[in-house]
């Protein structure tokens, strides 16, 4: 983009500015465009699984129907409580969307990358933290109990499942040896398209992507840990005395970041934008691109699904959940992933894949060591803490209705 | 270590999910629930008071909106309340064809609430629309019976308004063939959910002794180990004709809630089946002929004295109590509501949970407002 720019001027700190403000207006453009489609799909796709036809009549099945909501948030009056504190209740939102769309600046969409900083990993994560705030603000500053309440909730909600998130990327750094989001999609190319590159196709990255996924959703507010804003419980939680414009910047903060999780989990678990033909010069930049929107609404239809089915936590089994489930799960994955780079890379170079082992005589060997070995421990935990955990097992429990 | 403080809440009258316009005053510390105050009142429409303006037939319209979902039954106590205080009786089909009506509501109504409860549970949408199925099917039955889907406004003193047709049979009959299945599905899609399991197990007790001592009934009466169920132990109608158990619960959680009513669909289920077959021919007679005309131009004047039924509604004892004097209004007119009475054990029931299990708590109760407030 620099290059193209300074084609044009010549002049260096001009170009780069211009294409930092073309990579900017690109993000919040077409961030808008996928809120858009987000909703769109997660509107009909619900309805599609509850036997209902959802929004169709707006445009062509139903497509612009987010526009005409647009319109209409847009055009509502803009209430703030009279009780309410002005600043930070009118600033929440803007902390809110601005950390979302911050963490757009490293995700790399296919193969054009906005920026590649070397710890892209930690910053995505850091930069997600600071929705904390925003929602904290939301809640305290709307003088609400149910937006205090959800407030609350959703600060102690994301401080747990930040825990186990970060330590499920740390697996994958590990592997990679790099925190750069980019070379964690160079890892998982394969020059032969061979999809089982990807990090999800190793016993540890499995656990690491089934860890990180859940702690996401967590992250992400999505069902079933939506209990910041519980509908049926807190009404709204912190966006109950929300409305208009403030509104719909909320909820395309929420958009965004449950976007944001899919493209990051597609990026590092499911090879990004790799897939056969991604590493033509040109029209492998467009495949890219394709493949990674592919993987990235393929993974938000999975919220979507898991929204329509699943019923939502209490926030006391939530905070069970993150600390004696997916903690014990994330701690024992480093450990395997130690034991999977001690095998497959002794004395060998950093950075070896599956492509490199095939080529190199009695790594396939070693390869398959390293997948029993991590399996079996990583299937075995799974299970042992899942049994620890299980109310299913509960055997002094017995609640089945007899007919009298 | 920071003091703490108590903070009251008001959940309603406003609220998605108090089922209507009700408050629970609740005090929290922290998301434990300390303290719980129902309060209701505000649909309050003057029901009891127009009983006693209005018509005896004219007040079956408005039995229809006690409670609303089922509406077939309210029907049901009233006009036999009023049987029992004029000596009207009532024709073999037209047992028959009460009891089926009744059994249908009762599933529809449980259909609903399980539904709605694990919608309040946070299942988005879908459980709601899989109850909703069911519930729209049966409505399409009451349609073809009484030309409502939910005011049905079809029973009549003696009998009922219609007679129904072989068409309508033959609609009952489909859909209980594809019921089973539904309720399995239901059972399948929600009964083993690690989710469901966590959030409603040993969730919003409530102890044999203090049932039975709040005087709740139906389903909740029932979860908590006492099988009372008005069709056995007190039968009206024709229900001692037919063969079926009371589901019981051993724990009287929410979860048990949830069991207990999956079960008395299945239970309603065998009762269709076994009222379909000894369904008598004999057309005609599906209302009391002799009186049939009277009703009609609503000249029914009882004699004066007074008279109680109770029916076993779905959410539980549904009792009517109507004095004349002779004229052809009731003199006074009262019900027993069992929304309301199941009501009143809230606050012991959701004491020492937390705030979210009040929703899911409120919702196994399974009220209606339109009952409560009359």
């Amino acid at each position: 983009m620099r290059a193209m720019w300074e084609f044009f001027f010549g002049v260096g700190w001009f170009a780069t500015l211009l294409s930092y403000i073309t990579i900017t207006t690109a993000i919040l453009i077409s961030g808008s465009l996928i809120m858009m489609l987000l909703t769109w799909i997660e509107r009909r796709g619900l309805a599609y699984m509850q036997d209902r036809k959802g929004p169709n009549r707006v445009g062509p099945f139903g497509l612009l129907q987010p526009v005409a909501e647009a319109i209409k948030t847009i055009t509502k009056e803009d209430i703030t409580p009279t009780e309410a504190d002005r600043w930070v209740h009118f600033l929440a939102p803007v902390v809110i969307l601005a950390s979302t769309v911050a963490a757009f600046a490293v995700i790399p969409w296919g193969n054009l990358i906005p920026v590649d900083i070397n710890v892209g990993v930690l910053y995505i994560v850091a930069i997600s933290a600071v929705h904390t705030v925003g929602i904290l603000m939301a809640g305290w500053a709307s003088n609400n109990k149910f937006a205090l309440l959800g407030g609350m909730r959703g600060v102690a909600q994301a401080i747990s499942y930040e825990i186990p998130q970060v330590i499920s990327l740390v697996a994958i750094v590990m592997l990679v040896g790099s925190m750069s989001v980019v070379d964690v999609i160079q890892h998982q190319m394969d020059p032969y398209g061979n999809i089982l590159s990807w990090h999800i196709f190793t016993p540890v990255g499995l656990l690491a992507f089934v860890v990180f996924w859940i702690a996401s959703l967590a992250e992400g507010e999505r069902p079933p840990f939506d209990n910041p804003e519980a509908e049926s419980e807190l009404v709204a939680g912190y966006m109950t005395e929300y409305g208009g414009m403030k509104f719909a910047v909320l909820f395309l903060a929420n958009y965004l970041t449950n976007f944001a999780i899919c493209a990051v989990t597609a990026g590092v678990f499911l090879g990004g934008g790799n897939g056969p033909g991604s590493d033509i010069p040109i029209l492998g930049t467009l495949l890219s691109v394709i493949y990674f929107l592919a993987k990235s609404l393929g993974l938000f239809f999975v919220m979507v699904w898991i929204r329509g089915v699943v019923p939502r936590l209490r926030t006391d089994e939530l905070m069970h959940f993150a600390w004696k489930f997916l903690l014990p799960l994330a701690l024992v994955n480093i450990f395997s992933t130690s034991l999977w780079i001690a095998i497959t890379r002794w004395g060998a170079e950093q950075g070896m894949g599956v492509a490199e082992a095939l080529g190199e005589p009695g790594s396939i060997a070693r390869l398959a060591v390293a997948w029993l070995v991590t399996g079996v421990i990583n299937v075995v935990a799974f299970f042992v803490v899942a049994r620890i955990n299980a109310t299913r097992g509960i055997t002094t429990y017995q609640a089945t209705p007899t007919a009298v | 270590m920071l003091k703490t403080e108590e903070l009251q809440i008001n959940i309603g009258p406003q609220h998605p999910s108090t089922h209507g316009v009700f408050r629970l005053m609740a005090t929290v510390d922290g998301e434990t629930v300390v303290h719980l105050e129902p309060v209701f009142g505000y649909l309050h429409r003057n029901h009891e008071q127009l009983g006693e303006i209005w018509t005896y037939l004219q007040t079956i319209t408005i039995t229809d909106r006690l409670d609303y979902f089922n509406s077939m039954i309210n029907e049901h106590g009233y006009c036999m309340t009023v049987e029992k205080l004029a000596g009207i009786e009532v024709p073999e089909r037209a047992e028959y064809i009460r009891v089926i009506m009744s059994e249908l509501s009762r599933i529809l109504n449980h259909a609903a609430a399980l539904g709605f409860w694990l919608q309040d549970m946070g299942s988005w949408g879908t459980t709601l629309m899989f109850g909703f199925r069911q519930r729209e099917m049966i409505m399409d039955i009451f349609e073809s019976v009484g030309g409502s889907r939910m005011m049905c406004n079809y029973m009549r003193f003696g009998g009922a308004a219609r007679d129904i047709t072989p068409n309508i049979v033959e609609q009952i009959q489909l859909f209980l063939e594809g019921f089973p299945q539904f309720i399995d599905d239901f059972e399948r899609l929600m009964m083993d959910n690690e989710i469901l399991l966590a959030r409603s197990r040993n969730v919003g007790v409530l102890p044999k002794e203090l049932a039975a001592s709040y005087s709740v009934s139906g389903p909740v009466i029932r979860a908590s180990g006492i099988p009372y169920d008005i069709r056995k132990a007190e039968p009206y109608s024709i229900y001692d004709r037919f063969t079926f158990d009371i589901p019981v619960g051993t724990v009287g959680d929410v979860y048990d809630r949830f069991l207990v009513r999956m079960e008395e669909m299945r239970q309603s289920h065998r009762i269709l089946q076994q009222a379909l077959e000894q369904l008598p021919q004999a057309s005609g007679s599906y209302i009391n002929q002799a009186y049939k005309a009277a009703s009609k131009q609503q000249g029914l004047r009882p004699p004066a004295g007074e008279a109680y039924c109770r029916v076993e509604s779905p959410k539980g004892e549904l009792g009517y109590y109507i004095v004349s004097n002779g004229g052809n209004t009731a003199y006074r007119y009262g019900i027993r509501a069992p929304s309301l009475i199941n009501l009143t054990a809230l606050n012991d029931m959701c004491r020492g949970y937390k705030v979210a299990d009040i929703v899911v708590i409120l919702g196994s109760i399974d009220i209606v407002m339109g009952e409560v407030d009359r």
